[in-house]
């Protein structure tokens, strides 16, 4: 328990790491903060080109809201799916390019993966800022909905904050992790329904076996992006099944996430 | 008698070196869980106690197990068998200016090293201004420290590791940063941490630092404690086998 006050002291230094983080990032920039969002405007470009007028793609009407416009239909699933790959990638660095502060200083190191949730997680609510303001000019009525709008992306953080913390334990072990994560995270985002609506794997799933989609919705981040979906773009309640699996989902990685760390954090300054 | 600062009790650590190191995951799955290694015991049976008020030095060859029992007194290691109880805020300054940003100015990174080192918000604007002015950077306060000289980043480190105040204060070598002037500002610094009651416990190989600063002296060798007490007389048993 004396772990957890220790923790709680620390709060100081994990809003002063995540200011550096946020700070430093664009330090000496043009643009500043301003790149923040014109990187997820140019993946979205870039989607929207190439799926929905290369590929076709099918455009989702928004039930029922009575939206149709692919770009923002994208977007509600891909900023999340952003936020949760860039928590994962930099939580995951967060030891190992710290070393020689861990080497010489003593501080709470789980401030350090969390730290890149919270830097992450800032330049995630001005992305999820500016996108409530598109959808509410383009009709959505997502006001009511805000609260628990924010509810999700707080599970999510923790869900994406197990999966830092555990993986930068990892990572100090195996270096290899980082380069396996990347090429991982990549297949994952094509198995979550970003940038396609799921209506295609239901279609695949009624002619080759039930059980593709049964497999399919296993993935935490399919039911995460649903229900984020589901309050920007329909308006509407989410199936109850779905929020319980987001929320088993982020205690559970969570849980396992930080009790690796806990485990681990004392012998980090010798492995690295 | 009053209750040791710190007490140390039976310390050893153990290093592992790695003949075959498993640190990708192929030599791991290759070999698996077994990893090649020799154990290298670089503190052994460590066990003395460091009277609170007093500046108290640890001394010895290269590799003798000094900086791994420092690195144990800060808890950033942990030691593999025995304890090391401390009675009170403990800081430590193995290095200056460690977690300095360097694209941010010198006022942000006060506040930044300042919460590294333990230290609220609200405690580092009461002292902010006596930070600034022990540094001798009030200029520059404002630029991004990447621009500073050597001198000064290792000044505004050291300036902010002293305000903490710490009941036990924990340092490597750095007390040879800075000009003479600035060493001189050191000194006096100790000496009045030492008046207000805190507890310094430092490594130096300049023995004209030790005898001058310590009141108590702790010999290492090969990480076994060969002599612990007073000051000069360690001293002086040191020198002669050197």
């Amino acid at each position: 328990m004396s772990y957890i006050s220790e923790l709680v002291s620390s709060r100081e230094l994990l809003a002063n790491l995540t200011i550096r983080e946020v700070k430093g990032k664009y330090r000496r920039t043009v643009f500043g903060q301003l790149w923040s969002l014109i990187n997820p405007l140019a993946t979205m470009l870039v989607y929207t080109i190439v799926f929905s007028f290369i590929f076709r793609a099918r455009v989702v009407t928004g039930d029922p809201s009575g939206i149709t416009i692919y770009p923002l239909w994208l977007m509600c699933g891909l900023l999340p799916w952003m936020f949760f790959t860039r928590v994962v990638n930099g939580g995951m660095s967060s030891i190992v390019a710290n070393g020689s502060l861990i080497k010489k200083v003593y501080f709470p190191r789980i401030a350090l993966p969390l730290s890149t949730v919270g830097s992450v997680g800032f330049t995630w609510l001005i992305e999820m800022g500016v996108l409530s303001l598109a959808l509410l000019v383009f009709g959505s009525r997502l006001l009511p909905w805000l609260p628990l709008l924010v509810l999700m992306m707080a599970l999510l953080a923790l869900f994406a904050a197990g999966f830092a913390m555990l993986f930068s334990i990892i990572n100090v072990y195996f270096r290899d992790m980082q380069h396996l994560v990347s090429i991982v995270l990549q297949m994952w985002m094509y198995l979550t329904p970003i940038i396609y609506p799921i209506d295609l794997v239901e279609e695949a799933s009624a002619k080759y076996g039930s059980w593709i989609l049964t497999v399919y919705r296993l993935n935490p981040m399919e039911r995460f992006v649903e229900v984020f979906r589901n309050f920007l773009y329909d308006n509407r309640w989410p199936d109850p099944t779905d929020f319980v699996f987001c929320f088993l989902a982020a205690a559970v990685t969570f849980a396992v996430g930080f009790l690796a760390f806990s485990k681990n954090e004392k012998k980090l300054a010798e492995l690295l | 008698m009053t209750t040791p600062a710190v007490v140390v009790d039976d310390v050893s650590k153990r290093f592992r070196m790695y003949h075959e190191h498993n640190n990708s995951l192929k030599s791991a799955l290759m070999r698996g869980r077994r990893s090649v290694h020799e154990d290298y015991w670089a503190l052994n049976d460590v066990s003395f106690e460091v009277p609170s008020g007093s500046t108290f030095g640890l001394i010895g060859r290269n590799g003798s197990g000094k900086s791994t029992l420092l690195k144990c007194l800060a808890k950033i290691l942990q030691p593999d068998a025995g304890v090391i109880t401390a009675n009170g805020r403990q800081a430590s300054l193995l290095e200056v200016g460690s977690g300095f940003h360097p694209e941010l100015s010198g006022r942000e990174n006060i506040f930044l090293n300042g919460s590294i080192l333990g230290m609220s918000r609200k405690e580092i604007l009461g002292k902010f201004d006596d930070i600034v002015s022990f540094s001798g950077v009030e200029k520059f306060i404002d630029q991004p420290v990447k621009n500073y000289s050597s001198g000064m980043y290792v000044r505004l480190g050291f300036s902010v590791a002293v305000s903490v105040t710490p009941d036990i204060l924990v340092v490597d070598e750095v007390l040879s940063v800075g000009d003479a002037t600035f060493q001189k500002r050191c000194r006096t610094k100790f000496r009045e941490m030492k008046r207000d009651g805190q507890t310094v416990i430092l490594v130096s190989h300049s023995m004209g630092t030790v005898k001058d600063m310590c009141d108590q002296v702790a010999w290492l060798d090969s990480g076994r404690l060969v002599e612990t007490g007073d000051a000069s007389d360690v001293i002086a048993a040191y020198t002669s086998t050197v």
